[in-house]
């Protein structure tokens, strides 16, 4: 058996992907530029680039598509490429919030306190 | 036959999951399969007290620390509850952000907005706290969202990341009258045609600002002002004598997780 594509995925609204290897490389290249954009000490860059990578590697040594979904460990091929589109948007929404700048407002003193009745102000 | 192939690779790929195989080094991932990893049924236990799970509550805080690091500008404060459950606090500019990359990115995928309730504390500068709870299937871990606002600041609406905040945001809108902005339909949704102010503020009265009766002259039902309005009372409830001594000295109900990671034993 040359290629085995399977009927179903088995989850509603989501087709079996005739050429996931091409997909996944495509998305996973945009991620990389998308992130590449961000300063080198942001965290979510680090640790997005780090995870992506580990996914391109394990799309590019394995050409069989189970061996693919095992060695990733997270859903069929057709989860993963959703996935993909999902970090896709996010890095890209990313570069315009800049969620690796400094806290935008501090919470204000007591904001978070639990239980209230500790708050020591006068009674209204 | 191709399929039952791939079905069978498809179990493979979960019993590899169980497994702490997978991913050695993004930790997080690796340390967040660690949850599922069976406790030891030797030590004879009192049945109805709930054990402490240590492999879960590292792995939430973990994860805390790891949301907390890739959003510095948003989280304020990252807290693991006593029934370890995980709490984010976050700035109320963050709502979209926070949730977006909550759902979005690879080691989170917290795909299901469960649901979103709301807090009323008068006694603080911004008086609701806005509640979101979030469901990730794809890790089977919950994890609460948590920000603020008061009377007039409007909080982004959630709608454009989780369709399923619309009608939570109109309750919200309606128990509390926390503006949403950007929400694409914010009318009431739980209280009457014609109603007025929002009953779980905790200024609302009891009785309400009108009643209806049926008046027997104009042969309908009429809405009224009360009549017997209730007067404000104050009620001081705190008694002279201290109520629950023995938890005098209990643990605070939220234990707060610290940015960096505690140094690892050996």
């Amino acid at each position: 058996m040359a290629k085995i594509i399977k009927a179903s995925t088995g989850l509603t609204g989501l087709a079996v992907s005739t050429n996931p290897h091409h997909t996944l490389g495509a998305l996973y290249g945009k991620i990389l530029r998308a992130v590449a954009k961000m300063p080198q000490e942001a965290s979510y860059r680090k640790y997005t680039e780090q995870l992506v990578k580990q996914r391109a590697d394990a799309v590019a040594n394995n050409k069989d598509i189970t061996a693919l979904e095992k060695a990733v460990g997270c859903g069929q091929v057709e989860e993963l490429i959703v996935q993909a589109e999902n970090e896709l948007i996010l890095a890209r929404k990313m570069l315009g919030w800049k969620p690796w700048e400094k806290l935008s407002q501090a919470a204000p003193a007591k904001q978070w306190d639990w239980p209230p009745a500790q708050i020591l102000e006068p009674k209204v | 036959m191709a399929a039952i192939i791939r079905t069978l690779g498809s179990r493979a790929a979960v019993a590899v999951l169980a497994t702490k195989h997978v991913l050695p080094s993004a930790s997080t991932a690796a340390l967040r399969f660690a949850s599922t990893a069976p406790v030891d049924a030797k030590k004879p236990d009192k049945p109805t007290v709930r054990k402490p799970d240590a492999a879960a509550r590292t792995s939430l805080s973990d994860f805390g620390r790891y949301v907390a690091e890739c959003l510095p500008k948003y989280v304020q404060k990252v807290q693991l509850t006593a029934g370890d459950e995980l709490e984010v606090l976050i700035a109320p500019d963050g709502v979209v952000p926070v949730l977006q990359f909550l759902k979005d990115h690879h080691q989170a995928q917290f795909t299901n907005l469960i649901d979103i309730a709301g807090l009323d504390v008068p006694c603080r500068k911004h008086r609701f706290e806005v509640v979101y709870n979030l469901l990730s299937l794809r890790y089977n871990s919950r994890i609460r969202v948590k920000t603020y606002t008061d009377e007039l600041t409007p909080l982004d609406s959630a709608c454009e990341v989780h369709k399923a905040a619309n009608w939570y945001e109109r309750e919200i809108w309606d128990m509390y009258g926390v503006f949403f902005a950007n929400h694409p339909d914010l009318r009431r949704i739980l209280t009457d045609y014609g109603f007025e102010g929002h009953p779980q503020r905790r200024d609302f009265p009891l009785s309400g600002y009108v009643e209806l009766r049926y008046d027997d002259e104009k042969k309908r039902v009429v809405c009224e002002p009360l009549e017997l309005a209730q007067e404000f009372r104050k009620f001081d409830l705190s008694a002279p004598w201290e109520q629950f001594p023995n938890f005098r000295n209990a643990n605070p109900p939220a234990e707060v997780v610290p940015p960096q990671a505690p140094p690892a034993k050996k």
